[in-house]
């Protein structure tokens, strides 16, 4: 089975898109089409916080979601083994 | 010397006109400030507002910034702004983008890799393009924000909007870059990325400009002036060490199939220097 990656700490995120980018290089990709995890500015967020959400399309279990969750400068994902 | 030719997005803002041109004779430029300024003696007299991107945007870590040129009353300004638009003009396939003109009822400029959709300022920028792949500017109460948190020193963007009659640019980037040697593309990138206790910047919980890992509390007001073949690449002034590295700038360049010299490097800052001269 192969491993699950989640966003345990969405507050932590500060929108550099390490991750959009390092998902993109394992598919040999360079760009933001197709993308297999997208980050938004959170617009509904309290006035004067910024905060940012992730969707992730579950296709990312194919790539190899360690050094997704490592690039992340932050620490905003968890990495799942499944049972 | 380098015969990629630079795609300009010119916009007519009056005419509520645009258009994409290829110039070879823009190469010796590089990108970012040394393109900014040529493109602004070229449209001088249109008193443009310039965003322009460099060869290293979207591609390598710490060069996430976006060079604007604009003219302050006879004296041309170079600044750069922090966040995610140099990604998403590089993916729109663009090197730069020029606005001129002024519209006669405030307009969103709505720019996609296909051209420019004039928009009036009932609509809501946040909604046009494409979430997670498009970068907003927009007024944002008294201030004019790049993702509601980005901006330029002494209020430069603000004015530029006010005198053009601009509410928001919204820009969405969907191209893919192809790279030839991707493994060895990836191999400097990851060697790039594990520089980044060299940066002179501390890391900080604050948003952070695209492709950049710092979250460092400088980018928001962006940087004036500084080295010109940083800013010429685009990449931000705290990873000078790095940037100014002539042996990092060619192995940046040449994996992405650029074939400068280094004559062509030695020479950018006079012929930047010859550019503001006459345009000065």
């Amino acid at each position: 089975m192969p491993k699950i990656l989640k966003v345990s700490f969405p507050e932590k995120c500060v929108g550099c898109e390490m991750c959009t980018l390092e998902a993109q290089r394992q598919l040999r990709k360079i760009g933001l089409d197709g993308a297999l995890i997208r980050v938004f500015r959170n617009t509904n967020s309290k006035l004067g916080n910024m905060e940012y959400a992730l969707e992730i399309d579950p296709r990312i279990s194919s790539l190899n979601v360690d050094k997704i969750q490592k690039i992340c400068p932050k620490g905003v994902f968890e990495v799942e083994e499944p049972d | 010397m380098e015969t990629r030719p630079r795609k300009i997005l010119s916009i007519d803002i009056t005419k509520k006109e645009s258009e994409v041109k290829s110039f070879e004779d823009l190469n010796s430029y590089i990108g970012g400030a040394g393109l900014g300024f040529k493109l602004m003696e070229m449209y001088y007299d249109k008193n443009p507002l310039i965003f322009a991107v460099g060869p290293l945007n979207g591609l390598f870590p710490f060069a996430s910034k976006t060079a604007l040129v604009i003219n302050n009353d006879g004296v041309i300004e170079d600044i750069y702004l922090g966040g995610n638009l140099s990604l998403r003009i590089r993916y729109a396939g663009l090197d730069a983008i020029v606005v001129y003109g002024t519209s006669q009822e405030k307009t969103i400029l709505d720019i996609t890799n296909t051209g420019v959709s004039f928009k009036d300022s009932t609509e809501d920028p946040e909604t046009l393009g494409l979430p997670g792949k498009r970068s907003v500017i927009k007024v944002d109460g008294s201030k004019i924000l790049l993702g509601g948190y980005f901006t330029t020193p002494e209020h430069y963007l603000e004015k530029e909007f006010t005198d053009k009659n601009i509410s928001g640019i919204v820009v969405t980037g969907t191209e893919l870059i192809n790279i030839k040697d991707f493994d060895k593309y990836e191999d400097l990138y990851k060697k790039i990325l594990g520089r980044k206790d060299e940066l002179s910047v501390l890391e900080g919980t604050y948003p952070s400009c695209s492709n950049c890992p710092m979250g460092c509390g400088k980018s928001k007001t962006g940087e004036m002036g500084g080295n010109v073949l940083l800013h010429s690449l685009v990449a931000c002034q705290y990873a000078d060490r790095i940037y100014t590295d002539v042996g990092v700038v060619f192995s940046c360049l040449n994996v992405l199939g650029y074939n400068y010299t280094h004559e062509d490097i030695e020479s950018l800052p006079k012929l930047i220097e010859q550019t503001l001269r006459r345009i000065s």
